[in-house]
């Protein structure tokens, strides 16, 4: 950093390295826009990565100092770092190296082994830090599934997490347990915020599903976290400033972030509004780009800014490569049934699968099943009406109840007047009349009705 | 009058709703916008539809019974009334052919009585579950709330999908069995053209005989 260490402004520093104010500005929307931030907030990104560089420079030129950051690895796929690594905006090496001071990741540090670990305990006993934890966390077999260092990681987590000032949950199955925690889950796994709650760890959480989770989602809460003020507010403990700074919902997400579908976004929804569908892979359709809908895209339940923000920095994304949205980022925290992997398969279904007991079924099969078979009923019970005759005004009324006739002495009906009881014309005339008083005082009458008609 | 005008409403824009369901579940080429727009105005005419004739029960007055000239408030026709009692299983007894002779009831039998008063449950909780999958309401925090209560979107889309069933198997049922007698209760309701029947006071429980709708000389 010598060479830049007099570099009054954080652009003077990057051109020193080879990139212009315009790479710069576009690195700025780019975070604007992760960051939920519309492009016109570029300028103000802008201006606080500058002050922030300066604040890092310090008055004597030295690097000031960085937030530390563990990396822990749990029961993952390690996609998620494959993910961020590969990140160019700004690229992995200078976040982790300018941006954050990453005092342990298994996968990123140089260092590794015992001494790894020493920094890992020295930062959680000396320093404001906040993890970064990846994976899911196995309960099963006494945890038994994951050790490193000889800790599992669930006791790694908690330990971690304790002291820590924020957790960031990073892709599905750290979230509530993606992959790890799909059926038959034997390892009984789950995400970070569960395992807090179950230890009573006050920690926030900050939520980041995805499988990978995309790095510029990192990236965007590293940035307004760490440089936009909410570092103050961390090392304060001032867990709203926090929330508020990065618009959580309850969830514990960015709203900026999973606030509106992949479908909101998504470049082929003009398809989707035209009625231009793939119906299968290799057509014409899906060679002329139309919506992938019908393939079981889960775009339209899947809250997520993949189609804004894209992916393998801008390159493209899954629909625009054109796969059906696979809905990695459904992972609601406190329901370990809102799975991804569990409620998204099969994945070019429309719906999930359903089960009772082995059987797997659509819900199309059982619905449509039910109602044919309610159809198929009807039709024999009209050819059963049809042979007892009560197609022409039904069967004629029963000449008292037959509750009726078991209890005469609490029976409803009143029958002295019934023609079926006695066929006598005068008692016919006389309940006529009988029942023609009652209209003849309206008033009356409703007051009746009011109490009596039930 | 009001309710012939509802019930036509309600038939109208559940056949609309069903239809544009389908094709929004298997899409058809060409149609998805006109449908999307159809599906969301008809849930919102079938929902405020479905209050307006909640509350007009409280106001407008019908007949308790078939048979009678006689009037209530007519929430009280759709309530068990005295004249249900005891009669549940008689009618069961009856749709299963082990009764041969009409169990006696107020206007709705003990069956329909349930079924109907089931069925605004059911567009409530389609409109419900319809507003949490619909994007300009689905981030409302009621909204939020039920969707996580259910467990999450998919299993919303399920819901809304199963109620559909449950309606069309409620149609199927309730066509059928409102004609299979024939065709005067249909008259009634589409049209208000009366019919006769079976003349019943609903106080006195007096079964008096049957009105053939023809001038009665006194």
């Amino acid at each position: 950093m010598s060479e830049n260490a007099k570099a009054a402004h954080i652009t003077d520093a990057l051109e020193a390295r080879g990139v212009s104010r315009r790479s710069f500005m576009k690195l700025c929307a780019g975070i604007a826009a992760a960051a939920g931030l519309s492009a016109s907030a570029a300028p103000r990104v802008a201006v606080a990565l500058d002050k922030k560089y300066q604040d890092l420079l310090g008055a004597d030129g030295d690097s000031g100092p960085l937030f530390p950051v563990l990396w822990i690895e749990g029961a993952s796929c390690t996609g998620c770092t494959e993910s961020f690594a590969q990140i160019e905006t700004p690229d992995a090496g200078r976040v982790v190296l300018e941006l954050i001071s990453l005092n342990y990741s298994d996968v990123l540090c140089a260092g590794a082994g015992h001494s790894l670990e020493a920094a890992k305990e020295a930062t959680i006993e000396n320093t404001n830090y906040i993890v970064v934890y990846e994976g899911g966390i196995t309960q099963g077999f006494e945890s038994n599934t994951l050790r490193v260092a000889m800790e599992t990681g669930e006791e790694i987590l908690v330990h971690a997490a304790e002291k820590a000032k924020a957790v960031v949950a990073l892709g599905s199955c750290a979230v509530n347990g993606g992959w790890m925690a799909a059926a038959p889950n034997a390892a009984n796994a789950t995400g970070v915020q569960d395992i807090l709650k179950k230890h009573g760890i006050a920690t926030p959480v900050v939520n980041v599903p995805g499988c990978p989770a995309n790095p510029e989602w990192l990236m965007a809460i590293l940035v307004q976290v760490l440089m936009m003020g909410g570092d103050k507010a961390l090392v304060e403990g001032d867990v709203k400033a926090v929330v508020k700074l990065l618009d959580l919902n309850d969830e514990g997400k960015p709203q900026g972030i999973f606030g509106q579908t992949i479908h909101d976004n998504c470049e082929r929804r003009g398809h989707f509004e035209n009625g231009e569908f793939v119906y299968e892979f290799g057509s014409k359709e899906e060679e002329l780009g139309y919506c992938l809908y019908p393939l079981g895209c889960k775009g339209p339940q899947t809250k997520s800014n993949c189609g804004v923000v894209m992916w393998n920095n801008r390159r493209s994304w899954c629909i625009q490569a054109g796969s059906p949205c696979l809905g990695c980022c459904e992972a609601n925290p406190n329901d370990p049934g809102d799975n991804w992997v569990e409620v998204n398969t099969p994945f070019y279904e429309r719906h999930r699968d359903l089960h009772i007991g082995d059987w797997f079924f659509q819900p199309t099969l059982v619905a449509g099943g039910l109602t044919a078979l309610v159809a198929a009923a009807l039709v024999i019970h009209g050819f059963g009406m049809k042979a007892t005759g009560r197609m022409d005004g039904g069967a004629d009324f029963e000449k008292r109840r037959a509750w009726d006739a078991k209890h005469p002495e609490k029976s409803i009906g009143q029958y002295e007047y019934s023609i079926f009881e006695n066929n006598d014309p005068v008692a016919l005339h006389e309940a006529q009349k009988e029942i023609a008083k009652q209209y003849e005082e309206p008033v009356a009458e409703e007051a009746a009705g009011e109490e009596e008609g039930r | 009058m009001p309710f012939v005008v509802t019930h036509w409403i309600n038939l109208v824009s559940m056949i609309f709703l069903i239809i544009s369901g389908f094709v929004i579940h298997f899409p058809v080429p060409g149609i998805m916008g006109v449908c999307r727009g159809l599906h969301i105005f008809f849930g919102f005419v079938l929902f405020i539809n479905c209050l307006v004739r909640v509350i007009m029960s409280f106001f407008v007055k019908s007949a308790p019974t078939g048979g009678t000239r006689k009037q209530v408030k007519d929430f009280r026709t759709w309530l068990p009334q005295k004249d249900n009692r005891h009669q549940g299983l008689s009618w069961i007894k009856y749709y299963l052919f082990l009764k041969k002779d009409h169990p006696l009831s107020a206007k709705l039998g003990v069956p329909q009585k349930i079924s109907y008063l089931l069925i605004p449950i059911l567009i409530v909780l389609m409109f419900i579950t319809g507003i949490c999958l619909w994007v300009p309401t689905m981030n409302w925090p009621f909204c939020q709330w039920v969707t996580g209560l259910l467990g999450g979107l998919m299993s919303v889309r399920i819901i809304h999908y199963f109620g559909m069933f449950v309606f069309i198997i409620f149609m199927f049922i309730h066509v059928y069995l409102a004609n299979v007698e024939g065709f005067e209760p249909t008259k009634l309701m589409f049209f208000r053209k009366e019919h006769g029947g079976l003349v019943y006071d609903p106080d006195k429980h007096v079964i008096v005989g049957d009105d053939t709708l023809k001038p009665r000389n006194e």
